[in-house]
């Protein structure tokens, strides 16, 4: 009861409260309404069942894969900002005595609350975007609203485990808070990722080499499809485990060769937190990923339409080119809204250290400057990674031809100019919330 | 003593609160001005208009450098800024310094935004360091720093211009009251000490007694400017005038 009591207390807007609360509901939002969408997509393949239905479910299956282990990433992301975002405030509870568990148990309240909040607002999202999902046609016919209906039971599954993650991460995210308040609150130390992590990332990458490489030992079809389809999935995932520690390393480079001062405090924002880095641009990473395939399927349907006029064949190359484009289309929304949520909240972070250094005179544009580099700088690095490690899984599978084709290429390439051109317009978007905090200074009376 | 820092006739209100009501201020060059009020009394909203962080509603705050003359509201915010950042140093209750930049990085960022080489701005503000007491702890980063070695980095960013004025708000408010006085022995000697000039904001006697004049605030007014020369207290107020 008292945990409730409280939990409302501090639900109650502060100054800056409103953003607080609605950023990570907006962030929940859009993450449970593309993984909605994502799936009712999906699904709405598994009504069919003649002969090409099972290509059309497989390449269904081989979509959600690539884009599962981003939208899970954005929704803990979204997860792990509901819980920073309230981290300072329970600290300050667990200074004035209150016990670790009621801590925990506020902390994980207050994230599911938010994070259920947000996934039934992404219900609603995903209800409004359907008829315009609808539209879209595959086999020769728009896909049809009826098709995209889900089940509620899978809909209410999607809620729950939507707030299950938040709470999940929640407690795993304030640890540190439980475990020692003041640490949390002096920002101690730095952290550091681990070089076993690349150690593991490539024994990862090897195995999804060997499995794309020899699909015969695997089994059957559906076998070898669920397999490929995790096989990619892992892919991506291991990005995820390497991305910080390269990151890391690049900045610590740049800190070295720093002579401004927007260079000197992006590098040094980055290796604040090489994780959180990788996070503003994982999106990016997961899009060039995508490119790669994506081009190199694009290149292939070029290839076999110019060779066979099967009308069958034809609607069904069509159909992967129209899977193509959505999937990359919504790693783009994922992008955008990753970046829009995770830089307004940085922003709003560090409202009191804005303020304090438009007083001493720093401008706007060197703080925006150090903003933008702190972004632009990993996800360079990042794209060229996820381009390389996506095009060494997809050799074997390919072969070199397909993959260097002029179609191919330009995919790639387009993917990964649009990526940044998200990215950076993502950061566009975010100046005025620095400069409204700039011009509303915290008033003081005194 | 010539005033550096002219302040006449200022009014600021927030909606219908009125922080400032027609309060006119000289700054003496090299003096220590202790601002002080109770919560409310418009004393940091006078540090900040003086300072060209706020404009005021009206009236107006002069500043007289060897150049000449520049009156701070007329400035637009991009020469405001470029004013503070040339002419002010800044002191702020909880320091806000950047925590993912080490000490010394923190110390020579303005000389830095001012076009200095990072080699020579870092050496710059390692000096000040030193000399606040802080030799050896230039990388530390300010999570890895007590609270008063914190407001000393503090003080050493704010110096390592050389202002022609410091303004401190509540630069002790957030210490005990020996860390406090270690925080006000760098920020006197380093401001006054040298002959540059300091204002401060405070609630605490013990720091007002240190500077050499105090004006208190009431309701957005100056209600007594209380001067200390030679050892003598002398104290003016608006309806008696001065007295010993």
């Amino acid at each position: 009861m008292t945990t409730l009591t409280v939990a409302r207390l501090l639900a109650r807007p502060a100054a800056s409260g409103r953003a607080t609360l609605a950023l990570p509901i907006v962030a929940f939002g859009i993450s449970t309404a593309l993984l909605l969408t994502t799936l009712a997509g999906a699904m709405s393949f598994f009504r069919w069942h003649d002969g090409n239905a099972f290509t059309y479910q497989a390449l269904a299956i081989f979509a959600s894969a690539l884009l599962l282990v981003p939208l899970a990433s954005l929704g803990g992301s979204a997860a792990r900002l509901s819980a920073r975002r309230r981290d300072d405030r329970l600290a300050t509870l667990r200074l004035l005595g209150a016990t670790t568990g009621f801590v925990g148990r506020l902390t994980v309240l207050e994230s599911m609350a938010l994070a259920v909040a947000g996934a039934l607002g992404g219900v609603v999202l995903y209800l409004a975007l359907t008829p315009l999902v609808a539209l879209i046609p595959f086999r020769g016919a728009p896909i049809g609203a009826g098709a995209l209906l889900l089940n509620p039971l899978i809909v209410l599954a999607v809620v729950v485990g939507v707030g299950l993650l938040a709470g999940v991460s929640a407690a795993i995210g304030l640890r540190g808070v439980v475990v020692s308040p003041l640490g949390v609150r002096t920002r101690q130390s730095a952290p550091h990722s681990h070089w076993v992590r690349v150690l593991v990332a490539v024994a990862v990458l090897a195995a999804v080499v060997f499995c794309v490489a020899n699909p015969s030992i695997l089994g059957g079809v559906l076998t070898v499809i669920i397999v490929l389809a995790a096989a990619f999935a892992a892919a991506n995932a291991v990005l995820g485990l390497v991305g910080p520690f390269v990151i890391r390393r690049f900045a610590a480079s740049g800190l070295r060769r720093a002579t401004t001062p927007q260079r000197l405090i992006a590098a040094r924002s980055v290796l604040e937190s090489p994780k959180a880095a990788w996070r503003q641009v994982s999106g990016v990473s997961m899009t060039t990923f995508i490119a790669v395939f994506a081009g190199t399927a694009l290149a292939m349907i070029g290839a076999v339409s110019g060779e066979r006029a099967d009308r069958d064949e034809l609607i069904l190359l069509d159909d992967v080119r129209t899977g193509v484009f959505i999937t990359l289309a919504i790693s783009f929304v994922m992008v955008a809204c990753s970046v829009g949520v995770s830089q307004a909240s940085a922003i709003l972070d560090r409202r009191d250290l804005y303020v304090s250094l438009d007083r001493l005179g720093m401008p706007v544009k060197t703080m925006d400057a150090a903003r933008v580099r702190a972004v632009l700088s990993p996800l360079r690095i990042v794209t060229v990674g996820s381009a390389v490690t996506a095009v060494i899984i997809v050799l074997p599978l390919a072969g070199v031809a397909l993959v260097l084709a002029p179609l191919s290429l330009l995919t790639i390439a387009a993917s990964i100019a649009g990526g940044i051109l998200v990215v950076w317009l993502g950061l566009l978007a975010t100046s005025p919330v620095l400069r409204r905090a700039l011009s509303e200074p915290i008033v003081m009376m005194e | 003593m010539a005033a550096i820092l002219e302040a006449s006739d200022l009014i600021k209100s927030y909606g219908v609160t009125h922080a400032l009501a027609g309060v006119t201020l000289d700054v003496q060059a090299g003096e220590a001005l202790a601002i002080m009020g109770a919560s409310g009394s418009g004393k940091s909203t006078l540090l900040h208009v003086l300072a060209g962080i706020l404009t005021p509603d009206a009236g107006q705050v002069s500043l007289h450098t060897q150049r000449g003359t520049v009156s701070v509201g007329a400035l637009n915010d991009g020469a405001r800024s470029a004013l503070r950042r040339d002419a002010f140093g800044f002191v702020f209750q909880q320091g806000l310094l950047i925590p993912e930049l080490t000490a010394v990085e923190n110390a020579a960022l303005p000389l830095m935004l001012k076009g200095v080489a990072r080699q020579e701005a870092e050496q710059r503000a390692g000096q000040w360091l030193a000399s606040l007491g802080l030799a050896g702890l230039e990388q530390r980063r300010i999570g890895q720093l007590s609270g008063g070695q914190a407001q000393r980095v503090a003080v050493a960013r704010a110096q390592v211009i050389e202002p022609l004025v410091v303004f401190a708000d509540e630069p002790t408010g957030a210490l005990d009251s020996a860390t406090s006085a270690e925080v006000m022995d760098a920020l006197i000697g380093s401001t006054t000490g040298r002959g540059r000039t300091l204002v401060v904001v405070t609630h605490d006697e013990s720091i007002a007694a240190r500077c050499t004049r105090v004006v208190r605030l009431r309701d957005g007014r100056i209600v007594e400017t209380r001067s200390h020369v030679g050892g003598m207290d002398y104290i003016q107020t608006p309806a008696q005038g001065d007295r010993r």
